[in-house]
Parts: C-alpha cells; sequence; structure tokens
C-alpha cells in the first residue's frame, strides 16, 4: 500500500489513549498493547470504544481514520484526519468530471456492469447468466445515475435470492433489510458491506482524490462519502456474499454467534471477532497482478481502484472497474 | 550542523522576494529520473508524502539553519564556512547518480539567488562509504538553471509525458499508479 503500516480491527469494548508517539489500546481484563503510531495504516471499531483528545490528535497528525461501526455493523462514523491528502488540481479534474453527464454516466455505467458480474462470480452459479446478458441493454438505455442505481437494484434483488437458493435456511437473507438488518444473514452482509466501505474510504484518503465527490450514488446525502459508496460496489460480492456463502459452506458461523430478536439481528462479540478474522484473511489473500507483475492482495486491490480513478482525473484514462481475473 | 557565525553577520535577503516557481530538489530529481514523475508530482499525486513529511520533520528537528534563514531546502544540509556555504545531501543509495548532484547543484542555485555565498556540494553515500563533490561555478550554474527551467516546463504541461520503458521504472514509488490499470 502507499500509506505505510497496517489496519487494527478492535472487536471488544476498549479505550484508546497516547503514550508518547504509540497508541495504547486498553481492554477489560487484559494488558494493554502498544502500537507504535507509524505502524498504524488506519483503526476499524466494531464496539465501543473510548478515546480522549491525545490520541485523536496523534492520530490525526500521522493521518490515521479511525472507522467506527455500530452494533448492527453499519458504517457509524469516523475520526478523520485534519488534514487529507487530497490536492487542488486532482480534486478539481474529479469535479469537473462528476459535473459532466457524459463521463459521469460512462464511470456510472462501468461500475453497475462491473458489480453484477462481479455478483455473478461471487455467487458461481449459472443462474444469473439470464439477468447478466440482459444488464448491458439496460445499462446503456439509462439516461442518469438514478436509473442506474434503479437497474443495479433489481439485479441484486434477484442476485439475493438466488443466494439464498445457496445458504441454510437460517442465514437466508429474506429480501435485504439494514436499519436494522432482520436476520442473521442480512446482519452479516451489513457488516461486510461496512468493512469493504472502510476500506475504500482508506485507500481513497492515500490518494489525492476527495471522497465525497462520486460518479454512481447521488450526492445530495451530505453525509456520505459517495465516491467511497462507489467504489465499494465492486467490491462488496467478493468480500460480502462471497464470504457469506463460504462461511455456510464451511460452517464457521453458527446461529449463536448472532444476537437476533424478532425484527433485528447483529453480530455477537464471538461472532465479531469470527468475521474480523475472515475478513482481514481474506484481505490478505493474494493474486498475481499482470501488469505489476507481483502479487497484490485483495487489500491493494482497492488501493489499486482508487488509482485508476486518479488515472482518470488525471489524465482521463477510461475507468475500468475491478473485475476478477483469477 | 550548526550555522557558522559568518552566516549571521551576512544574513540572506527575504526569501520572498525571490522566485522559485515553487520547483525544488525533488522536482529535479523526478525530472532526470522520469518526466512523468515530476508530472505527476507536481499535479499532486505524491505515493511517499506520508513518509516523507515524516523523515523531513525529523531532519528540521536536528537542524537549526532553517528556523535561522528561511530558507527550505528539503533534505539538505548547509555547512557554513568561511565565506561561502557547503551544500551536503546525504544518499541512502549504494550507486552515485547524476540526479543527486543535479539536485544539490539546484539547492545551491536556490541558496545563490538569495545572496549567499556558495562554494560547492557534496553527495554523501553512507552505504557505500563515498562522497561525489559538485562544484558550484558558472557551469555548474547554467546546467541548474536549464535543469529548472525544464522542470517548470515538464510541471505545466497539460499532460503528462508517456511511461519510461517498463524495465526504467523498477524501484519508482510511482509504479502502482502507473501500470496497476489491470
Ligand atoms: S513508474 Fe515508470 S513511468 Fe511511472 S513515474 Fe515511475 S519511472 Fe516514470
Amino acid at each position: 500500500m502507499s500509506a505505510s503500516g497496517q489496519s487494527y480491527w478492535l472487536t471488544e469494548p476498549c479505550r484508546i489513549r497516547r503514550e508518547d508517539n504509540s497508541i495504547r489500546i486498553e481492554r477489560a481484563d487484559r494488558t494493554p498493547v502498544r502500537i507504535p503510531i507509524t505502524d498504524i495504516r488506519d483503526l476499524v471499531v466494531f464496539d465501543n470504544a473510548d478515546i480522549n483528545t491525545a490520541a485523536v490528535s496523534l492520530l490525526s497528525r500521522h493521518r490515521i481514520t479511525v472507522h467506527l461501526l455500530d452494533h448492527y455493523g453499519n458504517y457509524a462514523g469516523a475520526l478523520t484526519p485534519a488534514e487529507d491528502m487530497s490536492s487542488a488540481h486532482v480534486v478539481r479534474a474529479q469535479v469537473t468530471l462528476t459535473a459532466d453527464p457524459v463521463a459521469r454516466l460512462a464511470v456510472a455505467r462501468a461500475l453497475v456492469g462491473a458489480t453484477a458480474a462481479n455478483v455473478a462470480w461471487a455467487l458461481d452459479t449459472d443462474l444469473l447468466a439470464g439477468p447478466l446478458e440482459r444488464l448491458p441493454a439496460q445499462v446503456r438505455a439509462c439516461a442518469d445515475a438514478e436509473e442506474l442505481m434503479g437497474i443495479e437494484g433489481n439485479f441484486r434483488r434477484t442476485a439475493w435470492g438466488v443466494l439464498d437458493t445457496l445458504l441454510p435456511p437460517w442465514l437466508r437473507l429474506g429480501g435485504r433489510s439494514r436499519r436494522p438488518p432482520s436476520n442473521a444473514g442480512n446482519a452479516f452482509i451489513s457488516y461486510l458491506n461496512a468493512i469493504t466501505y472502510a476500506r475504500v474510504l482508506t485507500a481513497i484518503r492515500c490518494t489525492p482524490l476527495h471522497p465525497a465527490i462520486g460518479f454512481l450514488h447521488a450526492d445530495s446525502d451530505r453525509r456520505r462519502n459517495t465516491l467511497a459508496l462507489d467504489l465499494a460496489e465492486p467490491f462488496k460480492p467478493l468480500l460480502a456474499e462471497r464470504l457469506l456463502r463460504r462461511a455456510a459452506a464451511q460452517r464457521t458461523l453458527t446461529a449463536a454467534d448472532f444476537v437476533s430478536d424478532v425484527r433485528s439481528a447483529s453480530l455477537s462479540t464471538a461472532g465479531r471477532k469470527k468475521v474480523s478474522i475472515m475478513v482481514r484473511e481474506e484481505l490478505a489473500t493474494t493474486v498475481h497482478h499482470r501488469q505489476l507483475k507481483r502479487k497484490v492482495s485483495y487489500e491493494e486491490l482497492i488501493h489499486l481502484e482508487a488509482l485508476k480513478l486518479v488515472r482518470l482525473c488525471l489524465e482521463g484514462t477510461p475507468y475500468k472497474p475491478f473485475r476478477p481475473w483469477w | 550542523m550548526k550555522p557558522h557565525p559568518d552566516a549571521a553577520a551576512n544574513p540572506p535577503p527575504d526569501p520572498d522576494d525571490v522566485d522559485d516557481d515553487g520547483i525544488g530538489g525533488v522536482h529535479i530529481k523526478y525530472l532526470l529520473h522520469c518526466p512523468r514523475q515530476l508530472w505527476l508530482y507536481s499535479h499532486g499525486y505524491r505515493p511517499e508524502a506520508r513518509n516523507e513529511a515524516v523523515a523531513f520533520g525529523e531532519v528540521v528537528d536536528d537542524t537549526t539553519y532553517r528556523r535561522h534563514h528561511d530558507i527550505d531546502l528539503g533534505a539538505a544540509k548547509i555547512d557554513w564556512v568561511t565565506r561561502g556555504a557547503v551544500v551536503h545531501e546525504t544518499k541512502s543509495s549504494r550507486q552515485p547518480s547524476p540526479q543527486h548532484e543535479a539536485q544539490v547543484r539546484h539547492y545551491c542555485l536556490l541558496l545563490a539567488r538569495r545572496g549567499v555565498n556558495v562554494r560547492g556540494g557534496v553527495v554523501h553515500y553512507p552505504l557505500i562509504r563515498r562522497t561525489t563533490r559538485v562544484a558550484w561555478d558558472d557551469t555548474a550554474r547554467r546546467a541548474a538553471e536549464t535543469a529548472e527551467a525544464q522542470a517548470r516546463q515538464v510541471s505545466a504541461a497539460a499532460t503528462p509525458p508517456p511511461r519510461l520503458p517498463r524495465a526504467s521504472c523498477r524501484g519508482c514509488s510511482y509504479r502502482d499508479y502507473c501500470w496497476g490499470d489491470s
């Protein structure tokens, strides 16, 4: 990755403090862990954390983001560095591109097409061949990003239906529900989507791009970093749908890893730990990159994806979203 | 390295009076390595920005000249000796290179413009225990001015120069950007 250090995942309630040039993580009944600030790329917080100003200012000075997930795995927010790496020149180009309907639609179409293909790849099934075949024509017919979001939504609903046929009854989605997720399957997808979003956001922050200026997602919602939402799309199937299938097939997760009641579900502490281990292992998985002629991890793929958009902004190089080539 | 008393007795003019167009030592180094790298750098893509910022902070802490003279020479240090200044640049590379000399010449140029009497420069290669002397005379000054003009030209271009042949990209921190589009 461009920025040094690695991600730290905090799955238990903890206190985050500063100690000289280190961050000290204090958890109940455990000896505190000290991490030199230069070893940290970002922090992903899965549970309650208590942080003070000294820690925040050290993290901020080193441009480290603290991602906060809420109880249901939704992305609750972040502590973001006071300064970022964005450059005026790149951001100007980004604004110009997103304001140009033709350029914007080209990127948005590519994202929807690639995401659908990646969903089919992740589910490893022929059941989506029909919808996938019809998609290019539908995408071409769309006049704006909003219509594209509609097409993407339809395809996803079909795909989730197919996914359900591959899952044991207790993990089935039965339709996607978000705030809060209605059952274990939905809770899992919510966590993984939020984690993917956090990875993308960190990757974007290591580039001169501005995370809030996007192509596909509507920028009317001021709370969201729409570029991060955009770039998360092609990676969500790789992490969320695929890991859900794997967790089901390998029986990594059991109903006991979720806290469920009639209308909502979330991961238990043990479940969060399992999921964070699964994701970290997955992100560290490497594949051979033909152009770079070396192995790259999935995490690096996300970084390379952000760089493609830098190339679009700086050089007008058409953006070809990530598709698994292995 | 502490400034020599001479330097205090003969303070350089206000740096704001000198127009360098923001071309620094890094720009010169990149120009000679790969013009495309210079273009990308000057347009805001800096994959190493974070690490450089950290390294620079450390250098500033253990030198005092910057506070005294407000001359930002990045990583270079200056020795103030009787009747002049010597620019010192330390490289972790094992391979002496014309880029490093050009970078030092550029620092000499910046200092000379500020009215400092520059005597020359030295590139240090601690890993191979070698040093290279860099002369500062009319020829050197012309070379530095030419490089600076070229750097300005590349930076101002609307589009980036093409990639180098792959083999030349080895070790370049811009590789993920230039070659990562699969
Ligand atoms: S990767 Fe190659 S083409 Fe790109 S900046 Fe570096 S040397 Fe130049």
